[in-house]
């Protein structure tokens, strides 16, 4: 038995011939990124849809809810400086966008996040929010300065682990959804085959009929689906939301 | 069909994951955030012009209550004014009744007084000609003969007078 897993499926490519870019490919990952959007915003259009100020709905009520949970969380985790409170549009859609596109996985769509393009896009968003807050608080000889300490032998390993802060968000994210979908690939193989090999163990033309039927691949990926999508899901988009804000709140006090 | 490679980086893809990225900010941000704090903003300040509101009806009904009180007193003043005044006109009044009484009583019982004080003149007065005219009767029973009168009737005025003075 073979087992393979492959990256995105590209759907359509459009040759552009711009020399470094190459050719601009429709994937999995980009459809799949467009339909998690427009989820993410039709929910957004339902819940706010008939807002009111008195007697308000459940359906706002979870909205306001859903809108005052994000600001604390924003203002939690950066000391709640009221100049972060810009941040609250940006987090809120980064973990939409990560929680919905780490579970869309459930319906058999391929997330978008087990593409390390899509986590790379967003730790250099991220980096680049980083480095200007640093530039912002330090100026740009203190930001540039900040390499040299507190040694200036120390320069090259600041400026490693400068890089790593995205690379490691990026690889973080990537690393566990990519490994939610390498697991539960082995999982269904392993459970085919174990399902033919105990069926195949049946007399005459049942054994070997019903040896063909993966009985076991029902039910008990589900189970393991608990951790592997849904806890795994939730926690990554959350620790790049909360990585992101620390990040951003320690640059702006060094 | 075609796959990409399971570990890598396209810049295209790379590209335009940053692009979805902001396109969901902004979407995020015009759907979800900017109509809720509206509403909040809106609750919010509802909330405040009501309590302000309520402060308002608060004052005016302590300016009421002051003016109501203070009318109340006022009253309570007046009444007892009114009600001080027409004691001491009842006082005065009755003072007034009773002295007159006592005048008229007096006066009734001078009048009485005078009257019987008349009245005793005039008993005296018949009791006396009665008296002389028994007397001469009697006198002339006693000496059964014409006296002349006319001294007589001095001499019995002379008793009689003595009579009024020793009674």
């Amino acid at each position: 038995m073979e087992i393979s897993i492959t990256g995105p499926r590209i759907f359509y490519t459009i040759h552009t011939g711009i020399p470094i870019l190459g050719d601009f490919n429709i994937t999995e990952t980009l459809v799949v990124s467009w339909i998690v959007m427009i989820i993410i915003t039709g929910l957004c259009i339902f819940l706010t849809r008939d807002l009111k100020v008195e007697n308000i709905s459940k359906r706002q009520a979870v909205a306001e809810s859903l809108v005052e949970i994000l600001e604390k969380f924003v203002s939690d985790n950066t000391g709640g400086k009221p100049q972060f409170a810009k941040m609250v549009p940006f987090i809120g859609a980064l973990f939409a966008t990560s929680l919905i596109s780490n579970l869309i996985s459930l319906t058999g769509l391929r997330s978008p996040t087990a593409d390390l393009s899509t986590e790379a896009a967003w730790a250099i968003v991220v980096f680049i929010m980083i480095t200007a807050e640093k530039i912002k608080s330090a100026g740009l000889g203190g930001y540039f300065k900040g390499f040299t300490e507190p040694i200036f032998v120390m320069t090259p390993f600041n400026i490693l682990s400068e890089l790593a802060t995205p690379i490691g968000m990026a690889c973080r994210h990537f690393g566990n959804i990519l490994s939610g979908i390498v697991i539960n690939g082995l999982i269904y193989a392993a459970l085919a085959l174990l399902s033919s090999k105990l069926l195949g163990l049946l007399p005459g033309l049942l054994g070997e009929w019903l040896s063909h039927v993966p009985i076991l691949s029902v039910g008990v990926p589900a189970i393991l689906s608990v951790y592997f999508d849904w806890f795994t899901g939730f926690m990554q988009a959350f620790i790049f939301c909360i990585l992101t804000l620390q990040y951003i709140n320690n640059a702006s006090e060094s | 069909m075609q796959t990409q490679d399971l570990v890598t980086i396209v810049p295209w893809t790379f590209i335009a994951q940053i692009c979805n990225l902001f396109i969901q900010v902004f979407l995020i941000k015009k759907f979800l955030i900017k109509p809720i704090r509206e509403v909040i903003a809106k609750r919010h300040q509802l909330a405040t012009e009501e309590l302000d509101k309520a402060r308002v009806s608060e004052q005016e009904a302590q300016a009421l209550k002051a003016e109501y009180e203070k009318n109340l007193s006022e009253a309570r003043d007046k009444a007892n004014e009114i009600i001080s005044t027409a004691n001491r006109t009842a006082i005065q009044k009755s003072d007034e009744i009773i002295a007159n009484a006592n005048r008229e009583a007096l006066a009734i019982r001078n009048k009485a007084e005078n009257d019987i004080a008349l009245e005793r003149k005039a008993a005296v007065n018949d009791i006396k000609d009665e008296i002389g005219s028994m007397a001469v009767d009697i006198a002339t029973r006693l000496i059964e003969r014409e006296v002349n009168e006319e001294d007589h009737r001095k001499l019995i005025d002379e008793f009689i007078e003595n009579v009024g003075e020793s009674k």
